[in-house]
């Protein structure tokens, strides 16, 4: 039998960056098969070329073997082969309904897979007022109205509170049965196993491993993307940093329906980590604690006088410093590296004066060695790799100096060897003593960088634990509101 | 097809704006009839088709800076070809004059497109290219048009039923098929997010160049309009830079987003008629004209203010 | 993964091939242009222009624009000329207190009440031309003659071709690029410019940054009116008018992006040097005004399109 989709020897290139050398990949009518890969491997541009966002250098694409080109998302679309993209491709300004006739959508057939969803929707609500995770079931709708053969889900479950997640798996699991297929690109390791046929894993542009998931497990997909074993000091825990007095306290913490009588504290030396699925408050949270947000009620003691924010720079001055979690909104991307990393030095006007060029050096030189950057300092940073981004990011405090470091899910979409040197520096940092805020969607880092962990579901904190005593299981269940 | 509640609100808080300044303008006057108000409209007919033309292209998330030398252009040539012809001679010159700008707006958006220079730069440039032509064309005031075709446009006698259509054709026939169509929507799109746009399969360089075509239809409809009203043609820079600035404002005004993909063409139509009443009923009373510029000045800003505070209160 | 310089010295070099390609054409069709004299007039009378470029720079830097600085040009000149039977330096306080309120109201409205800097800065400028023209019959009545020291500092010969308003550009710009490269205050400028949300974010004080930006913009726009003032004898208003558009194509030519972030102002320089050479070409070829919009505009298009496929910024 024909396969739905092969893809062979799939080439590009961006001037002398090769985000493909030669990529195959082929998927079966009737499978759900997943693709994944670390960060620059390829997985991104590989989508982007099969569903026409740009073109390849070189390669060969067939569906149902024929050659096929699309030019973009909407060819791809009328010939069976429909994506759904993290950040849906709807018009903010725009009308649902005005939206679907955009994309030539008919509108009953969408309809009637929202009405199977489950959900209420009217098409004359605005798009920009709509939510994300609803946003990304419209997309899903939309896709499928088109009836695809073809369905190619990139992240989608990302941002999903736990009951859209499982009609997305229901969706794919009806569509594996009516014969047709599904890309599913994931960071969920646990996902890949319940949910897939065949998995491929890419690395460095080229597919380094395709199996049935029943022959292989999470390590073997993690080995793929690594090319080595994990070495064992990851999975070493850390010593714990229980017995130190309090650096900020925040009490009965309100903020509007987002943030409900959160109390809790950080002490000096310390990582707390924090839990949550999407959108459960803790992006209140942190902009609460970084000075961008200010609260309905309740109070925040640091260093045992309680303080407020009115803009960021209140708390930078405290030593209270954000790492937020979209890398664009901490970047100047048409600046340097030296740019970015000094920038936190100008905070007021009294400092708008004479740059010492040979201070400025010595401290940004002395940055880039101890966060690795395999840049020069020079460079746009535009032009860096996710996970230099990430390092300049955090990078800009170590130089300025603080006490709290506040780590908005500092490793999303990062390959694992930037990932494991994030983590080295966050914990040296705290072994000199500052104290680390850190959220993140992967729970073996819980386990990993932090001390304590606390848990947030419906902007409240329902647990909280000793990083020491608590498992994997016991975190998920919790941020699905399910405590003991 | 539902019109978006802000809209609709601006609209009508304009209109009313409108229907004030009109009870006061005809309370000024000693007499308020037909006559009148076929000065008013011949006043604001030229504006508002520019602020139309000016409008569209905002919503396209572009914006157009010689829309003004466009109209001049088109001015020009119709007058200086219409001198002394028949009728059908000067309706056909006014055809080619529409068709002209509408080939300017076409080569702009292909520029813009080609290039990757931003839009107020290159519409810069053309601005001093196109006063140019029109001086090229016709190097001082002078020139003419039939004088019937001239009737047709102003309406003859104290008939203010041309001017009205003049007005309204335009919304009617271009606009109300434009918003609903499919191209329409995709003019609203890549205001609104060029990358969704594409993704939503939106040829984003076409649209480009059809949105530029459009405003150009508009600003040759406005050329002719001038050459029909004024029976002549006035190649000034001054008045082609004030005119674009005023249409800028009363895009502005008119509940146009600078930002794209917000507003139709309604808000600003009537939006130039506040722009227009503002000094009119000012000179009645005998006040400087500057102090008018002061208040249209200030005025803009007081609504920008105003409408991103609503826009940032209702996120 | 190329360092940003190198980027930029590519442009610099087009500018100066540019530079030197229209000096020479105007040399070739007019041979007294390579005097040390006539190169002197042509410095001098771009030296307004340069220093109306650095005002635009600094605010196109940030991603704004200044469609109000030809007002605000005249309006110091006005100002000066009006007053100067009080004295000199009573004179120019006004002025620089009038410039440096209307920057701070532009900035103010743009930076804290958000206000799109294009509309903000056309309806401002709507309104200095109803204040001064009202003001010329009424508040503002006096002469509109220039005091004597500033005629010469406009105008003045020190020694071929070195004139005094060459050496004040020379000096308030060299102010400016300082400003620009080594200070605080130069990189917050690009720091909003490039992305103002980071900006916030790493404690920058996004609104203040603007008003720094617009009162620069509007004393150096003083400094241009009070030289134009000085060139022209005596001050009208529409003395700068011609020169807003040129003001903002000189700094788009020299490679400051529009949108902010990028850019400098040694390209602005050259830029306005491009601009005045060309403007004297036109005038010695005779050309009719048509003639010489038409040059103007496809010359601004054509090097604004070289520069950008130069640059591959899009």
């Amino acid at each position: 039998m024909d396969n739905l989709l092969e893809i062979r020897e799939l080439a590009k290139n961006y001037g002398s960056v090769i985000a493909l050398k030669s990529a195959n990949f082929s998927v079966s009518p009737g499978e759900i098969h997943a693709l994944m890969g670390a960060n620059g491997a390829g997985k991104s541009t590989l989508v982007k070329i099969l569903t026409g966002v740009i073109p390849s250098n070189s390669g060969s694409i067939k569906v149902n073997g024929s050659l096929v080109q699309f030019t973009s998302p909407d060819n791809a679309r009328k010939n069976g082969v429909a994506p759904v993209f993290q950040d849906p491709a709807l018009i903010p300004d725009l009308s649902l309904r005005r939206n679907l006739k955009l994309t030539n959508t008919d509108i009953s057939k969408f309809q009637e897979k929202i009405v199977e969803f489950g959900l209420k929707i009217s098409l004359d609500e605005q798009v920009s007022r709509i939510e994300l995770p609803l946003l990304r079931m419209i997309d899903l709708a939309r896709a499928l109205a088109h009836d695809p053969k073809l369905l190619i889900l990139d992240e989608i479950t990302a941002a999903l509170p736990a009951n859209l997640a499982d009609i997305v798996i229901r969706v794919m699991n009806k569509e594996k049965l009516k014969g047709n297929s599904v890309i599913f690109i994931s960071h969920r390791l646990s996902e890949i196993g319940e949910i897939c046929d065949r998995v491929t894993v890419l690395r460095d542009g080229i597919d380094v491993d395709t199996f049935k998931t029943e022959d292989g497990d999470e390590n073997r997909i993690v080995s793929a993307m690594l090319g080595s074993k994990i070495s064992q000091s990851l999975t070493e825990s850390r010593e714990s940093n229980l017995a130190n007095e309090s650096l900020i306290q925040l009490k009965s913490i309100q903020d509007n329906k987002k943030l409900h009588n959160v109390t809790f504290r950080i002490n000096k030396g310390e990582v707390l980590g924090v839990v949550a699925l999407e959108g459960q408050g803790q992006d209140s949270l942190f902009e609460i604690l970084a000075g961008e947000r200010r609260v309905s009620s309740g109070e925040i003691i640091f260093k045992g006088s309680k303080v407020q924010f009115f803009h960021p720079n209140d708390a930078i001055r405290l030593g209270i410093t954000y790492v937020p979690g979209d890398r664009k909104s901490a970047l100047m991307p048409q600046r340097s590296i030296r740019e970015n990393l000094a920038l936190t030095k100008f905070p007021r006007i009294l400092r708008w004066g004479w740059i010492n060029q040979k201070n400025e050096d010595l401290m940004v030189d002395k940055a880039v060695e101890i966060l690795e950057i395999d840049t020069r300092a020079s460079s746009q940073v535009k032009r860096l790799s996710g996970g230099n981004q990430q390092k300049v990011t955090i990078g800009r405090w170590i130089t300025t100096g603080f006490d709290l470091l506040l780590c908005f899910d500092p490793t999303r979409g990062i390959d694992v060897g930037t990932k494991n040197q994030i983590y080295q520096l966050l914990s040296s940092l705290s072994a000199e003593g500052k104290s680390i805020l850190l959220f993140t969607s992967e729970l073996r880092e819980i386990e990993l960088v932090c001390d304590r962990v606390i848990v947030l579901y419906g902007g409240k904190i329902v647990a909280e634990y000793d990083a020491t005593n608590c498992t994997e299981e016991l975190l998920l269940n919790a941020a699905h509101g399910r405590v003991e | 097809m539902r019109i978006p509640l802000r809209e609709q609100t601006w609209n009508i808080s304009i209109l009313g704006l409108v229907v004030g300044l009109t009870l006061w303008r005809g309370n000024q006057l000693p007499v308020f009839g037909s006559y009148e108000i076929k000065t008013i409209l011949l006043g604001i007919i030229p504006i508002a088709l520019l602020a139309m033309g000016q409008s569209l292209i905002i919503i396209g998330g572009g914006i157009n800076l010689a829309i003004g030398a466009e109209a001049i252009l088109i001015n020009c040539i119709t007058a200086r070809f219409s001198e002394g012809t028949s009728f059908s001679t000067s309706l056909k010159w006014a055809l080619i004059g529409i068709l002209i700008a509408a080939l300017i707006g076409a080569a702009t958006g292909w520029v813009i497109s080609k290039s990757g220079i931003a839009d107020i730069v290159v519409t810069l440039a053309t601005s001093f290219v196109l006063i140019g032509l029109a001086l090229f064309v016709q190097p001082g005031p002078g020139g003419g048009v039939n004088l019937e075709f001239a009737q047709a446009f102003s309406g003859k006698g104290d008939s203010f039923v041309a001017p009205l259509l003049v007005l309204f054709l335009p919304i009617l026939f271009i606009w109300l098929p434009l918003q609903r169509s499919r191209i329409g929507i995709s003019l609203y799109a890549i205001g609104s997010s060029k990358d969704a746009a594409f993704l939503s399969g939106v040829n984003v360089a076409r649209a480009r160049i059809l949105l530029y075509t459009f405003g150009g239809v508009f600003a040759g409809i406005c050329g002719v309009s001038l050459t029909a009203i004024t029976q002549a043609a006035s190649p000034f820079a001054v008045i082609s830079n004030t005119a674009t600035l005023n249409s800028v404002a009363a895009a502005v005004l008119g509940g146009v987003s600078l930002a794209g993909g917000v507003g139709g063409l309604f808000g600003p139509a009537l939006a130039s008629l506040v722009l227009y009443y503002i000094p009119t009923i000012m000179l009645g009373y005998g006040i400087d004209p500057a102090y008018s510029q002061i208040i249209q000045g200030a005025l803009t800003i007081l609504v920008v203010l105003v409408g991103g505070l609503l826009r940032s209160r209702g996120k | 993964m190329k360092p940003s310089f190198a980027k930029s010295n590519r442009s610099m070099i087009a500018l100066w091939i540019i530079l030197i390609i229209t000096f020479i054409f105007t040399g070739i069709v007019d041979s007294y242009f390579f005097s040390i004299a006539s190169i002197g007039i042509t410095l001098q009378l771009a030296a307004p222009l340069g220093l109306l470029a650095a005002a635009q720079t600094i605010v196109m830097l940030t991603g704004g624009i200044d469609l109000s600085l030809a007002m605000i040009a005249t309006g110091a000149a006005y100002i000066v000329s009006v007053k100067s039977n009080a004295g000199l330096t009573t004179a120019l306080l006004f002025a620089l207190v009038f410039c440096v309120l209307v920057g701070a109201i532009n900035g103010i409205s743009i930076g804290l009440f958000g206000v799109n800097p294009l509309i903000m800065t056309l309806s401002m400028g709507a309104i200095l031309i109803g204040v001064f023209t009202v003001g010329v019959s009424t508040f503002l009545r006096g002469s509109s003659r220039m005091p004597e020291v500033l005629v010469t500092l406009s105008s003045g010969l020190i020694f071929d071709p070195i004139t005094w308003p060459l050496l004040v550009w020379v000096i308030v710009g060299g102010f400016v690029h300082f400003s620009l490269t080594r200070t605080g205050f130069g990189r917050v400028i690009y720091a909003i410019g490039d992305n103002a949300q980071a900006a916030r974010l790493a404690g920058v004080k996004v609104w203040q940054v603007q008003v720094a930006a617009y009162v620069s913009c509007a004393i150096l726009g003083g400094f241009a009116g009070i030289m134009l003032g000085g060139q022209s004898g005596a001050v009208a208003i529409s003395l700068a008018n011609s020169y807003l558009l040129p003001s903002v194509a000189a700094v788009v030519i020299g490679g400051t992006s529009i949108m902010g972030g990028l850019g400098s102002y040694s390209g602005s320089v050259m830029g306005a040097l491009i601009l005045s050479v060309l403007s004297y070409l036109l005038a010695i070829l005779n050309s009719s005004e048509a003639f010489k919009q038409l040059v103007y505009g496809g010359i601004v298009l054509a090097l604004a399109w070289v520069y950008s496929s130069i640059s591959e910024r899009k």
